[in-house]
């Protein structure tokens, strides 16, 4: 790849069930890269290409990036299909990375749902140019123009129609394209799913002009020269496509396009419009880390004679062996280069590099800048840069959330086990949002994630790819413990019977740390040394800040990590002798439990914001299932055919709740939810988990 | 500040005054003015100090954008908490957002029947005991007399207020030196109380009259008006 003009590294990103894997499939289609069409839930079993892992066939979702090549008129286009569904947010958010441009897809009918918002926040965090595309304008209740305002409205994006419809629902055949002014159906060729142009059906020909005016008036206001030659009445096409793309990469339009992957509607015009208005590399910044230089940004230069920086955005164990999927930002990776993990602060030749095709792959001899290809048997994680050894930079690193929900798994036989760790490995590797350790009181591994299915996914996995077969306890939710008020203490640790003895006393208090910023990071702890005439010596002040947050660690209510607490230390007493860093540790330690108690602690729980969308009919039995469930209704909108209903519930009442939901609305309700806050737990439930948490410490003494 | 001193304190009272004591369970109230004046303000204000009573209120749009509604609880909240220093203002905010819900209904001419079913399903389904509902931007000048008389049912079946605000659709709409456009006049008679907001110039500030209210209170002004600044009800 020389010209980086005629390269494009996009992303599909979307609400789930919008249909993106039935897009990339026809994408494919049309690329020429298959020549028959699975669908997601195929009849025949096959299932659709880009869904590699069989796991996704049988749910119908998509849950790894894989990245694709495909070639359009001559322009190479690394597709990279991003999972919908948002327990799996952390690999959208990682695809994003490496993306230069995106397709967003909706729902005609769902339109902008939450998890587009939570797609499009993403987006706005790295920068993504972003062309729309609305999808399914064959089902019942399409609009489109309905899904235009939406994405003014609730995303706050320029957006513009590029196109308006030739009949929608059932009756949809085709767009009008509004740059050309043709109209555009796709009956031609042998199967009848190819592109015509013909003029615009004289019906549609006032719209089309109505519409085409609002484009240009809102494509002017970004370009100079395209006002110009609107004052001069000499809007050439060029000059259109020309002002539409500077716009879009600029972040200051979004172009709205529109059809039906699965009627095989609209896909050309949308290949064409990646190629004519989202990014080619060069057009886009990146920057990297200097390590070496107080990690001061560096710009990196798509530049194939410069050194190489790559990103690994994404490890496969697939049926090849592993595969490391690399995003090159500057320079080229040949065969057997050496490379410098900035991580592991290893070095390390390349082996065989390739270039996958959903499921087949190519062996390359080099990847130029830009490019995205996979190296086979790296020891690396998802998220390591790979420099020239000359370099010392890191790709910024990006943001993982904490876990919420945790699952204790335990092998069927010592075969299992063994497995069992192999999988562990491998999946803590790719997914940064999975933690894994040994419980040392129940002896247990557990699992943690961002939401149920998020790990019900990875113990199938484990059944399916490694063997493992595992039995699984209850969903665990992540508490949190808090204190409400200050208390004081005043703490003695003596030990002085016989040899050296231990003895440490300190005073002061804890109280909330209220955190500041209005959504921003909360703060948990904070320590602060008001000691004057150095009752304890400064030396053994760490020891005591060490303490508190061993203390801090687990709480005494129902074991789990407290936050919020400012620990303030203004007195204590010490021995010449028998003090020491374990003695002010122990004692800061004994303090805080004893005034822990006192400070009238609570139980937090996250609450998640659930959103749920069914039709109207169902409203009722939605609103009563969100109260049985604690939960708090937000809001609701209705239209004409589907209620949406807003809410927060505690997770420790979601489990179950897909099934739940499933059966109240005949399947035809689905919901996303994501986490909103820690909220406190009401004083009922929390005497039953402290009870329980007694409980298990009991047997566990047994 | 705690919250009953806020309350006691606040302009509320007053406005509850000039109508004889507050609108009453069961009974209708309309804001209306020409648009921009700030009802929506003034009627989130009326569920904002409803929220501070412990009370459920269920807020009514029309907009099609519910994080604009969301917004405004926050803002009005907010001037109201920080204007009398509120204690521990953001638990409080907490507590108050779990008795609001916000409905929304986004088709263009929903009809009056589908928007009462939608509230008596979350009344009851979803065990939401409202005192209060509020309309915000419903087209009440251009509703049939039969759907507000259903709206009247459903307060006095529900036991609960209704307020709504209101800004004429027709756009040669007559107004009287209240702020009342002439096509109310025909649903003074279902309506229990009408307050009509005009902004003076000479005052700058918006003016509050109380057009209808119980008792046969008529034409009063109200002894509160609308601070121009954070659109909300002062003295």
């Amino acid at each position: 790849m020389t010209d980086l003009r005629h390269l494009r590294n996009i992303g599909i990103s979307a609400h789930i069930d919008s249909g993106k894997t039935t897009l990339s499939e026809r994408i494919l289609y049309y690329t020429n890269k298959i020549h028959t069409i699975h669908e997601v839930r195929g009849k025949d079993g096959v299932g659709a290409t880009m869904d590699s892992m069989e796991l996704e066939r049988e749910r119908g979702i998509t849950i790894a990036s894989a990245a694709t090549n495909v070639v359009w008129k001559g322009n190479e286009i690394n597709v990279i299909d991003t999972p919908g569904h948002v327990d799996f947010t952390i690999e959208v958010e990682r695809s994003l990375r490496v993306l230069d441009g995106a397709i967003l897809v909706l729902c005609s009918v769902g339109g902008v749902q939450s998890q587009s918002i939570t797609v499009d926040r993403q987006m706005k965090r790295y920068k993504v140019p972003r062309i729309a595309f609305v999808n399914k304008c064959d089902r019942t209740g399409a609009n489109p123009y309905k899904v235009k305002n939406q994405l003014i409205e609730k995303l706050g994006l320029n957006a513009l129609l590029m196109q308006i419809p030739i009949g929608l629902e059932d009756r949809l055949e085709g767009v009008v394209d509004l740059v050309t002014m043709k109209a555009l159906y796709f009956d031609a060729g042998p199967n009848q799913d190819q592109l015509r142009e013909a003029e615009i059906p004289p019906g549609l020909l006032s719209e089309a002009q109505e519409k085409r005016e609002e484009l240009l008036d809102g494509v002017s206001l970004s370009s100079d020269a395209l006002m110009e030659a609107m004052l001069e009445d000499a809007v050439t096409e060029e000059i259109l496509v020309k002002a539409i793309r500077e716009a879009t990469i600029n972040l200051e339009m979004v172009p709205v396009f529109m059809g039906s992957a699965y009627k095989n509607k609209g896909i050309p015009p949308l290949l064409d419009a990646v190629v004519d208005y989202l990014p080619n590399p060069a057009d886009v910044t990146n920057v990297a880390l200097d390590l070496d230089n107080d990690e001061e940004e560096v710009v990196l230069v798509s530049d194939e004679d410069l050194p190489t920086v790559a990103l690994a955005f994404k490890l496969e164990d697939g049926q090849y062996g592993q595969l490391t999927y690399i995003r090159v930002y500057q320079g080229k990776i040949r065969k057997g280069d050496e490379l410098y993990n900035t991580r592991t602060r290893r070095k390390f030749r390349v082996g065989r590099l390739i270039r996958m095709h959903a499921d087949t792959m190519e062996d390359l001899s080099e990847a130029g800048c830009g490019e995205i290809a996979a190296l086979f048997g790296i020891d690396c994680a998802s998220g390591d840069t790979f420099c020239d050894p000359k370099l010392n930079y890191s790709m910024s690193s990006m943001y993982v959330p904490k876990p919420v929900i945790s699952l204790a798994v335990l092998p069927v036989d010592k075969k299992a086990s063994d497995n069992m760790a192999k999988a562990l490995n491998r999946f803590t590797k790719e997914d940064p949002t999975f933690r894994t350790f040994v419980d040392p009181e129940s002896n247990q591994t557990i699992i943690q994630g961002m939401g149920e299915l998020h790990l019900e996914v990875y113990v199938e996995r484990m059944k399916r790819e490694y063997k493992a077969l595992v039995e699984v306890g209850q969903p665990e939710v992540a508490y949190r413990e808090a204190i409400t008020r200050r208390a004081d203490f005043v703490y003695t640790h003596k030990k002085q019977t016989g040899g050296s003895g231990q003895y440490a006393k300190v005073a002061g208090y804890i109280e909330p740390l209220v955190s500041t910023g209005d959504e921003g990071e909360d703060v948990d702890y904070e320590f602060v040394d008001e000691i004057k005439g150095g009752t304890i010596p400064t030396e053994f002040i760490p020891s005591c800040d060490k303490g508190f947050q061993l203390a801090m660690k687990k709480g005494t209510q129902v074991g789990f990590p407290i936050i919020g607490v400012r620990a303030v230390i203004n007195d204590g007493a010490y021995h010449a002798v028998d003090s020491s860093d374990q003695a002010f540790q122990t004692a800061a330690l004994g303090a805080f439990r004893e005034a822990f108690e006192n400070a009238k602690p609570v139980i937090l729980e996250p609450i998640m914001k659930v959103e749920v969308v069914a039709p109207n009919e169902f409203q009722g039995s939605v609103f009563a299932s969100i109260n049985q469930r604690r939960g708090v209704i937000i809001s609701s909108n209705e239209d004409n055919q589907v209620s949406t209903v807003f809410a927060e519930v505690p997770l420790s009442e979601m489990f179950g709740y897909s099934t739940v939901l499933r059966s109240l609305t005949q399947g035809k309700g689905e919901f996303t939810m994501e986490l909103g806050k820690y909220g406190r737990v009401p004083a009922s439930v929390t005497e039953d988990l402290r009870r329980e948490y007694a409980e298990k410490r009991r047997q566990a003494q047994k | 500040m705690e919250i009953h001193e806020l309350n006691a304190l606040s302009p509320l009272r007053v406005f509850d005054e000039s109508l004889g004591g507050g609108l009453g369970r069961g009974n209708l109230g309309v804001l209306v003015s020409r648009h921009g004046v700030g009802k929506t303000a003034c009627l989130v204000h009326l569920a904002t100090d409803r929220l501070l009573h412990g009370e459920y209120v269920i807020h009514v749009s029309f907009s099609g954008n519910v994080e604009h509604v969301i917004n405004w609880y926050k803002e009005v909240f907010r001037e109201v908490a920080e204007g009398r220093s509120l204690d521990d203002a953001a638990t409080v905010y907490n507590n108050i957002l779990s008795n609001r819900v916000v409905m929304n209904f986004s088709q263009e001419n929903v009809t009056i029947d589908k928007v009462l079913s939608s509230l008596e399903t979350l009344i009851r389904h979803g065990s939401f005991k409202a005192d209060a509902i509020l309309f915000d931007g419903y087209k009440l000048t251009v509703a049939a007399e039969e759907d507000v008389r259903k709206i009247k049912e459903f307060a006095q079946k529900m036991n609960l207020e209704v307020w709504f605000s209101v800004s004429p659709v027709r756009s040669d709409a007559v107004y009287d030196k209240y702020g009342v456009p002439d096509s109310m006049a025909k649903y003074v008679d279902l309506i229990d109380v009408l307050i009509g907001l005009v902004y003076s110039e000479e005052l700058d500030k918006v003016v509050m009259t109380a057009v209808k209210a119980p008792g046969d209170i008529m034409d009063k002004p109200m002894g509160v008006s609308l601070d121009p600044k954070t659109m909300l009800i002062s003295k």
